[in-house]
């Protein structure tokens, strides 16, 4: 068992960072606005498969990892992050009974959750400009959810991440 | 098995000690700087991975040129170059002359400043700032502070460094100021970034002041930061409202900040402490003359 623990858990990070690098990454000026946000996404799902194991404080890290790579003031994205996840674990079961259809609109709500979480923050710190456009991420959330949950729990289940 | 009964902390004691943590984080960012470099320097090769989608469309850009284009960016340069080098013959005879002057009025003279090119990395950063990635760090030595420039006008400053990327803050940036002058008639001015890519504001412009539309600002100098003399912008509107205090003022930045790929870090040389340099002028004034 020990074996199998210790042969899964690499592949959980590695998707965590996978989804750091995809949210870095440059997009065309056109989708930019739309850019999903992969490590929430990757996240909201291993805090929902195994919530024992990756909850608030991978989610604290993975947050200021972010806030490092953009710059922004640390603790932002750590904070929002924490919070989403929190909600996360707190009704995982309800969750992972949910249809499909029905959980990408739980997570596309958890995204906008989240940017609201960082424009607060952002608005407190430095007095940010509100602008609708902040919502188009958990559209393209909403409509990633599914693919990137089947990828993920096929990784799961093959690697026999626990 | 799923370990059931060793949950350990609850989960609102997590997302309370979270919180408490990244608020603190947030009150003490000014104080981090060294945390935020070595988790920065940590995390760079990540960015350099995210570049490569991008640094591979340049290359694939590159290599897919037909001869056709390549001969007419040849031809392009070639002119180019030869009008700078004409302009370039010109700018040395004035430099000579102005050093001449300078030395007569036993002012320090001009240095020239180490450069050095780096380009931006294709990474996105917080969407609610003004931020450009360079692939040059504090290895190469870069450091906070530092002006960068590119062909055209200031780009902005080095606020953050790791060890193999910076980050630079550009003109726009809302909490980004500079010191600049109007080169018609001196006047010193404060150039604030608005938050809007292709607009500067000047703030706290008396309306008496003698500015118009189509004036070059350049930096003064006067900050400490950046070396005196570079283009920064252009006056596009000046509107002096009887029911404001002072006029607003708005300029459009000469550097291409929407689509800048290369810019030139510089180290500015301190003109104090430099006795030597400046005699040796004079003495060529003298030979000269």
């Amino acid at each position: 068992m020990s074996y199998q623990a210790a042969h899964g858990r690499p592949v959980a990070w590695l998707t965590m960072l996978l989804g750091l690098m995809f949210q870095i990454m440059p997009l065309p000026n056109l989708v930019e606005a739309w850019r999903p946000d992969w490590l929430l996404l990757v996240l909201i799902y291993w805090s929902m498969a195994l919530p024992h194991r990756y909850n608030i404080l991978t989610a604290f890290m993975m947050g200021i990892a972010l806030d490092v790579l953009l710059g922004s003031v640390l603790g932002i994205r750590a904070l929002a992050f924490s919070l989403v996840i929190y909600v996360v674990v707190l009704h995982f079961q309800r969750l992972r009974n949910f249809p499909l259809w029905q959980q990408a609109f739980v997570v596309a709500l958890l995204v906008s959750f989240y940017h609201l979480v960082v424009f607060w923050a952002e608005f407190v710190i430095d007095g940010a400009h509100f602008n609708i456009s902040l919502f188009l991420p958990a559209v393209a959330s909403l409509l990633l959810w599914p693919w990137v949950f089947m990828i993920l729990r096929r990784l799961r289940r093959h690697y026999k991440v626990r | 098995m799923k370990p059931i009964f060793v949950r350990g902390i609850s989960i609102q004691l997590r997302l309370t000690l979270a919180i408490v943590l990244s608020v603190a984080l947030m009150l003490a960012n000014d104080r981090l700087e060294p945390v935020r470099q070595s988790l920065s320097s940590f995390l760079s090769p990540l960015q350099y991975l995210a570049n490569v989608p991008g640094l591979l469309l340049d290359w694939s850009a590159e290599s897919l040129a037909t001869r056709n284009m390549l001969e007419k960016q040849n031809k392009e340069l070639m002119r180019q170059q030869l009008l700078m080098s004409e302009r370039l013959q010109r700018f040395e005879q004035l430099r000579q002359e102005n050093d001449r002057l300078r030395a007569l009025l036993g002012s320090p003279v001009h240095m020239d400043a180490r450069k050095m090119v780096a380009e931006v990395m294709e990474v996105a950063s917080d969407p609610y700032r003004h931020y450009v990635v360079l692939n040059k760090g504090s290895d190469s030595g870069v450091f906070v502070g530092q002006p960068v420039v590119d062909a055209f006008g200031v780009v902005g400053q080095v606020t953050q460094v790791s060890k193999l990327t910076s980050r630079v803050l550009l003109v726009s940036d809302a909490s980004h100021g500079l010191p600049v002058r109007v080169t018609r008639n001196d006047v010193r001015l404060v150039a604030n970034g608005t938050g809007v890519l292709d607009e500067i504001e000047l703030k706290h412009v008396a309306k008496s002041t003698d500015i118009k539309a189509g004036d070059l600002l350049v930096t003064s100098g006067l900050g400490q930061r950046f070396p005196e003399g570079y283009p920064v912008a252009r006056v596009t509107q000046v509107i002096k409202d009887d029911g404001q205090t002072y006029a607003s003022v708005l300029a459009r930045p000469l550097a291409a900040l929407d689509r800048i790929r290369y810019v030139l870090l510089i180290w500015p040389e301190l003109e104090t402490g430099t006795p030597t340099e400046f005699v040796e002028p004079d003495k060529d004034a003298e030979v000269k003359s």
